[in-house]
């Protein structure tokens, strides 16, 4: 069942430009600018799906969750997200989706988490036994048992943001947006976090749509991705195709048991690309695809002396500018 | 393609019921109560006004030809004392824009607070009467208890009658009901985040002046009494304190409540307005 559906969604903002060179004209004229955020975004989520929504800063992530949450009016386009049109029927609308900002707060800063929980529970009328399974449910999983009596602001971010993602779940929402949810955390609450929101996805059902810069975000949780960029959405679709297309090669990087002379110069070897060597360290790119990665370093070991092997995919920032690159923005 | 998404039946509305509204001000009267060194320190700073206050107005009365200076209005000395100390009570209840409320509209995380089933203007509301309240438990009570227990001029008088003290009770209600309302009024103004704070800050000037706790409304100017009476800030303190003194009879508290509820509908009614007009353009800022 189709839950969330957008259709040719714009908004623009308005900035003022500074004056160029004189600023204390700028108290008479100023220049107006107008900045798309969002052009022609067009897509729709089934129930139940887990979809990541990428781009760089300032293209226009955190625009469209808050268009979907109902805070922001578009300035045209159309958008149903549970049969209703989230910024016209705001306050029906919000009881039903969840929504964590990864910078921002939900929770009230000087008093327990549990007077959060508690306050949220009338918030959304959860009936009492309900509420204690389920808080009981989430402690369990988001392991908040001794976080609940510690006011918030005494929290680690780690901790302080399983409270967060509690809160938004504590009322069952059927969509649940999450903006940036693993930003500034550490190895181990990003893992964490992780499974919990797979499994919760799973579990219950829950559609989650996220944003995030973190490539290992996606990977482990999205079958499908969204690439956002100048407020255009650039591609939809699994995320292994995205990679085929955008950052079809992996790099392999190898260092040597001893410094290469420059004098030397580089050896040729067919299926590798981009091959540099900087000091002890040789890169090179291949296409996996059609060279498999146990050919690529086997070439490797035969050319040089070898200490250290590693291969990697390209990294998320890289394929957004070839994304870019393609569609000449 | 939308005839396909009209047949999804959208699930029944879930607006927060008025018990969520009450839950806000629980949590905020609780996270507020907790500073209890700013209240000491608050009350130290009550008592000293009033006691400086009435020294100020005791030397004249005492100096002062009454019959000239038509301070005769029918105040004596013991209900001016009354009159400061209640009014300095009073004056705790009066209304600013929190900090909360003025980061939030500028870093834009009042957006956060849209994101939940709740009307914001109720809940902003519920919040700024609790913050209100707040300082009356223990920064309140200390003043009221100097009050009662200074000696000689220093000293409040009891309630004029019983009648009287059941009659400020009601009004003080009122009070807060007229504090919260205005404040609100000015929270929704000071949602257009290009204004900044100019506008604010005199929109909350003024009611103190007109309030009579700085100078009870009784001294003020006779031609300028009835305006006085009328006008929404004598609501926030003097009308509940002229009906402790007994300046007004318990009868009177019958238009004294009906003219702080009559300029609360007023304020709720501007404030409610502006603030939908502001959401409607509201930029959620940052990223």
């Amino acid at each position: 069942m189709q839950q969330i559906y957008l259709n040719r969604i714009e908004k623009a903002f308005t900035v003022s430009v500074p004056q160029k060179g004189n600023r204390l004209r700028g108290i008479f004229v100023r220049e107006k600018r107008k900045v798309q955020a969002l052009e022609n975004i067009t897509f729709s989520v089934e129930a139940g799906e887990l979809v990541g929504y990428i781009g760089p800063n300032g293209a226009g992530k955190s625009t469209t969750v808050k268009v979907m949450s109902g805070i922001l009016n578009p300035d045209g386009g159309e958008c149903r997200i549970l049969g209703r049109t989230p910024w016209r029927e705001r306050e029906a609308y919000v009881g039903h989706i969840g929504v964590v900002f990864g910078q921002r707060s939900q929770l009230w800063w000087d008093v327990p988490v549990e007077d959060s929980f508690q306050f949220l529970r009338d918030v959304y009328s959860v009936p009492h036994g309900k509420y204690l399974d389920r808080v009981s449910q989430l402690s369990k999983a988001l392991e908040l048992e001794p976080l609940r009596n510690i006011p918030v602001r005494q929290l680690s971010l780690g901790q302080r943001m399983r409270c967060e993602i509690a809160a938004a779940l504590l009322h069952s929402p059927d969509i649940l947006f999450l903006d940036e949810p693993t930003i500034g955390l550490d190895a181990v609450s990003k893992l964490s976090l992780r499974r919990f929101l797979k499994e919760e996805n799973q579990k219950t059902g829950v559609t989650i749509l996220l944003t995030t810069h973190d490539m290992d975000d996606i990977e482990a949780l999205c079958q499908r991705v969204m690439t956002i960029g100048h407020g255009k959405l650039l591609y939809d679709g699994s995320l292994e195709a995205l990679k085929e297309k955008y950052a079809p090669l992996h790099r392999i990087r190898a260092r040597l048991s001893q410094e290469w002379g420059s004098e030397k110069g580089l050896p040729a070897l067919a299926g590798l690309s981009n091959l540099s060597i900087e000091g002890d360290t040789v890169t090179a790119m291949f296409n996996p695809r059609d060279f498999p990665a146990p050919k690529a370093a086997a070439l490797l070991a035969e050319a040089f002396s070898l200490r250290d092997l590693t291969i990697e995919e390209q990294d998320i920032d890289q394929m957004i500018a070839a994304m870019y690159k393609e569609m000449s923005l | 393609m939308s005839a396909e998404i009209r047949m999804t039946a959208s699930p029944p509305s879930k607006t927060a019921p008025w018990k969520a509204y009450f839950s806000i001000f629980r949590i905020e009267l609780l996270q507020k109560v907790q500073y209890r060194i700013a209240a000491l320190a608050g009350a130290a700073t009550s008592i000293f006004w009033g006691i400086v206050e009435i020294t100020v107005y005791t030397v004249f009365y005492r100096y002062a030809d009454n019959n000239a200076a038509g301070i005769a209005a029918g105040m004596t000395l013991q209900q001016l004392a009354s009159y400061i100390w209640l009014g300095q009570f009073m004056f705790l209840i009066q209304p600013h824009v929190p900090g909360e409320f003025t980061q939030k509209i500028t870093s834009g995380d009042v957006g956060l607070e849209l994101c939940r089933p709740m009307r914001l203007y109720r809940h902003w509301f519920a919040r700024l009467a609790a913050i209100n309240l707040s300082s009356l438990p223990v920064r309140g009570a200390m003043v009221l208890l100097a009050g009662i227990i200074l000696p000689g001029g220093y000293r409040m008088s009891l309630p004029a009658s019983p009648a009287g003290f059941a009659a400020t009770l009601i009004s003080a209600v009122g009070s807060l009901l007229l504090c919260t309302s205005y404040g609100m009024f000015v929270t929704s103004v000071r949602m257009n985040v290009s204004w900044g704070n100019g506008p604010m800050f005199i929109l909350l000037l003024v009611p103190g002046v007109l309030s009579g706790t700085y100078l009870p409304l009784q001294l003020w100017p006779d031609f300028m009494q009835k305006f006085l009476l009328f006008q929404p800030f004598a609501g926030y303190a003097d009308l509940p304190i002229r009906l402790y003194i007994g300046s007004l009879a318990p009868s009177d508290a019958v238009w004294a409540v009906g003219l702080q509820i009559l300029w609360s509908g007023f304020f709720i009614f501007l404030g409610n307005l502006i603030m939908n007009r502001q959401l409607k353009n509201i930029v959620v800022q940052g990223g």
